[in-house]
């Protein structure tokens, strides 16, 4: 369903490419892991697929087929047709990535007021599903509260209701659980598994954990330097790396877990 | 920092201009400022008096360049006191802490609130209007709170950066930690808020004077020659533009270079 | 509500403290009240009953009490240069110049706030920045005097010196008073298109404006859906300063336009050491002061909850 064509993305403000010559593919259903260290470019891949790339700022070539549309070089106001609409974005810290000042509910339903002519009683029917599809409790009860008075990982609850409250086709993960507390970090991933069980949402899961990846996804592309250096079945990736560079994200997992995992 | 900056240049050549006529107005004017008769009466601009003269014959530009003088000169003494005094008292509160610190900066906050001409002016209702000494001393307290603030907002913060933990670990005394490690630090945010402070200076000790209460005659001042310009207004009109026009040029390029340094600092723009 | 009582003690606690600080520092500085009022007859045996008479000889902490308390019911003591009660003086005035004040007030909001946001779109900064400069050089006596010529003199819109009177003429007063509060506004309105625009700007780069993006949004939706309301909170700060500025500045332009409010009457009175006049204008213009900065910290508070808790 998505598909990325020898992406390039140049800052002009960088020397180097951010981005240079990634190709990758999401199948219907799919949940895709992308793997690399800070500055591999992981981040700016889904930014490009997201429609966020400061236009103004960089250069950039390729093509990006979301269901055979294209969307790189889409025109702005067929890209905001999309964002929200059939690409949901979930960013990594939720504290600055919610608008402060408005209150939760309204936000889980952004979407559907830009994308819908739903009436209000029903968008607010939908929102209390999408919260309770993220696992949030009581979300009525959270629809009136403010970011401020949430905890993070029932913020990064709410973030991910608000961006699937529209069903989107893709979901976008940039980091999602990078911020919050290992328990937590766990409860999510399980939510996201259901998610894509239940509703068949494609993902695109981006973290610098290699370990976290392979608890969601089973397909995993490994970034370095802007260069898609490795891809393929997660367990296939993790017991047999073909690249040096996958080795040491591997190394860099605390051994104790490795060897008790290891069949 | 590729970036062109053309504030601060416009601004340095500005004042540097306005700077080289008033020294060159302390050593030699064309006419006696003061002096009646210095040309015909109530002349437009010409070659001879290059901003006319007033009705008593005064040539203005002599008075302009005096009185620019004056006030440049009171701006500068004014802020010099208000960020001395201002640096050193937020510097040791803030490096310090403790019970002072919180009672003088809240006295700070309140203070700050107050616009500094109205502050400025109970000063010198009480110490006595119309001399110059007071107009210093009046404006330089009502700038201390100002800069006592803001270098106690930098002191406190660095108190615990570990640079410092690690200068004082090794042994340096207070003062050598307030003067030698910390103070360089301030540079960044001290010299845009004395361009401010030179500025707001400027304005305040004007308006005081166009209030007939700061400086006083024979002392010419930008801000009482506006005063006596507005009297003669349509007889002579290129009396208060000149005067004014100084005013502003003087308060536009410090201005700039302000906003130059605050923007070569990497401040907000 | 916790937050509504705090800041009003504040306020209560400040205007205490500002209102002690006056009377000390006029009570140390002001002489001898009683040989003041009698002038050329002053003998010694006269002033010492006077002295009495009006209750000097007590502690200045207990004068302080009584002249609070004269403070708040209406009785602000007695002018050395009018001798007549300050009361009396300043009540007309200080309708002059709250009109001034609001006339300027609305004029900033009315002009700054659509130029801030237009300015904020990012482009000419250049220009922007040097025009602002250049508008916060003009000092607004120089502004005045030179409105006072081109729509006084030369168009003949109002006519200066003569301020007709609210009671007299109120339309004709207006217009009055929008011509000096014109000079009063043009400083304070680059400035705040300043700050609007660096606020929106900023505001404009924050991580939830590119969730909001991500969303749909478009630009217009994302300006007046989030970013507004975040930048309303440094927008109305400034605006309780700007309140308190304008006094100052009216201060000034009173003088230009010979408009007769307490500005006039404060620099009038200091010239003459009218120490009573001064002491109560300074503590009303205080309260003024303090007052705009505790209204705006209660709107703030109704824009954003995060306040209160730790707001100062």
């Amino acid at each position: 369903m998505l598909e990325i064509q020898d992406l390039h993305v140049k800052f002009h403000n960088r020397d180097r490419e951010a981005v240079s010559g990634v190709s990758l593919t999401i199948q219907d259903g799919e949940i895709l892991g992308l793997v690399g260290e800070s500055g591999s470019g992981k981040s700016v891949t889904a930014m490009s697929v997201a429609g966020l790339l400061p236009r103004k700022q960089c250069d950039y070539t390729g093509r990006i087929l979301l269901d055979g549309q294209e969307l790189l070089h889409a025109d702005r106001s067929v890209l905001r047709e999309i964002q929200g609409a059939e690409i949901g974005v979930v960013f990594q810290e939720p504290q600055s990535c919610m608008d402060p000042l408005m209150k939760i509910g309204s936000q889980v339903e952004e979407t559907l007021r830009i994308h819908t002519q739903m009436p209000k009683e029903e968008r607010h029917q939908r929102a209390l599903a999408a919260m309770a599809a993220a696992e949030l409790p009581d979300p009525e009860g959270i629809c009136d509260k403010y970011p401020h008075e949430l905890s993070g990982g029932m913020l990064q609850r709410a973030m991910i209701a608000a961006a699937i409250v529209n069903r989107p086709k893709l979901l976008l993960l940039d980091e999602p659980t990078t911020a919050l507390d290992v328990t937590i970090q766990a409860q999510i991933l399980e939510m996201l598994k259901k998610l894509n069980r239940e509703s068949g949402v494609s993902m695109l899961f981006i973290s610098h954990n290699l370990n976290v990846v392979r608890k969601l996804c089973r397909r995993v592309a490994v970034m370095q330097r802007g260069v898609l250096v490795e891809e393929g079945d997660t367990d296939q990736v993790f017991y047999h790396p073909q690249h040096p560079y996958t080795q040491k994200l591997i190394d860099a997992i605390p051994t104790r877990n490795r060897k008790e995992e290891r069949p | 920092m590729k970036k062109r900056n053309p504030y601060l240049t416009v601004g340095l050549v500005m004042t540097g201009i306005l700077t080289a006529l008033i020294v060159l107005g302390f050593f030699w004017t064309p006419y006696d400022p003061n002096a009646m008769a210095a040309g015909p009466k109530l002349t437009g601009p010409s070659l001879a008096h290059l901003m006319g003269t007033d009705s008593f014959g005064r040539d203005i530009f002599s008075r302009v360049l005096k009185g620019a003088g004056t006030t440049y000169g009171i701006a500068l003494c004014t802020v010099a006191v208000g960020a001395v005094c201002g640096t050193v008292l937020g510097a040791v509160t803030g490096y310090f802490g403790g019970i002072v610190d919180d009672v003088l900066m809240r006295l700070g906050d309140v203070l700050t609130a107050f616009p500094s001409i109205l502050l400025a002016l109970v000063v010198i209702s009480l110490l006595g209007p119309g001399k110059t000494g007071n107009v210093i001393l009046a404006l330089g307290l009502v700038f201390i709170p100002s800069f006592a603030r803001m270098a106690r907002g930098t002191y406190a913060g660095l108190r615990e950066v570990n640079y410092v933990k690690s200068a004082r670990l090794m042994g340096a005394s207070s003062s050598r930690i307030l003067w030698r490690h910390i103070l360089p630090n301030t540079w960044s945010v001290l010299l845009p808020a004395l361009t401010i402070g030179f500025n707001n200076a400027v304005l305040a000790e004007a308006s005081m004077s166009y209030l007939c209460i700061g400086v006083t005659p024979p002392d010419a001042s930008l801000g009482y020659m506006l005063s006596e310009s507005q009297g003669m207004f349509m007889s002579a009109p290129w009396y208060a533009l000149g005067t004014g026009l100084t005013l502003v040029w003087m308060v536009f390029g410090v201005g700039l270079i302000g906003e130059g340094l605050q923007r070569r600092g990497g401040g907000e723009v | 509500m916790r937050y509504t009582a705090r800041k009003i003690l504040t306020l209560l606690v400040t205007m205490l403290v500002v209102s002690l600080l006056t009377f000390a520092a006029f009570d140390m500085i002001s002489g001898d009240p009683a040989a003041t009022l009698l002038g050329t007859q002053a003998t010694p045996e006269k002033v010492e009953a006077l002295r009495t008479e009006m209750g000097l000889n007590r502690p200045m902490l207990v004068r302080y009490g009584e002249w609070l308390a004269g403070f708040f019911t209406g009785n602000l003591g007695v002018s050395f240069q009018y001798r007549q009660p300050v009361q009396a003086l300043l009540g007309p005035k200080m309708l002059v110049t709250l009109c001034l004040s609001l006339v300027s007030f609305v004029l900033i909001v009315v002009v700054s706030l659509p130029l801030g946001l237009l300015s904020a779109n990012g482009k000419l900064d250049g220009l922007h920045t040097f025009l602002n400069q250049f508008c916060m050089a003009v000092p607004p006596f120089f502004t005045g005097i030179l409105i006072s010529w081109c729509f006084g003199i030369c168009l003949r819109a109002f006519v200066p010196g003569d301020f007709p009177g609210l009671d007299r003429n109120l339309g004709k007063s207006l217009v009055y008073l929008f011509f000096a509060a014109v000079s009063i506004a043009i400083p304070r309105v680059a400035m705040t298109v300043r700050m609007l625009r660096s606020t929106v700007i900023s505001e404009m780069n924050k991580p939830y404006v590119r969730t909001a993006i991500a969303r749909g949004n478009d630009r217009r939706q994302v300006l007046w859906g989030h970013v507004l309301k975040n930048s309303l909170v440094p927008t109305v700060t400034f605006l309780g300063q700007t309140m308190a500025e304008i006094v100052a500045g009216s201060i000034v332009v009173e003088q230009v336009f010979s408009v007769p409010g307490l500005g006039r009457m404060l620099v009038a009175s200091i010239s003459s050491q009218d120490y009573p006049v001064v002491e109560a204008i300074v503590v009303i213009l205080a309260f003024w002061v303090v007052l705009s900065g505790t209204l705006a910290d209660l709107v703030n508070r109704c824009i954003d909850p995060r306040m209160g808790g730790i707001g100062k």
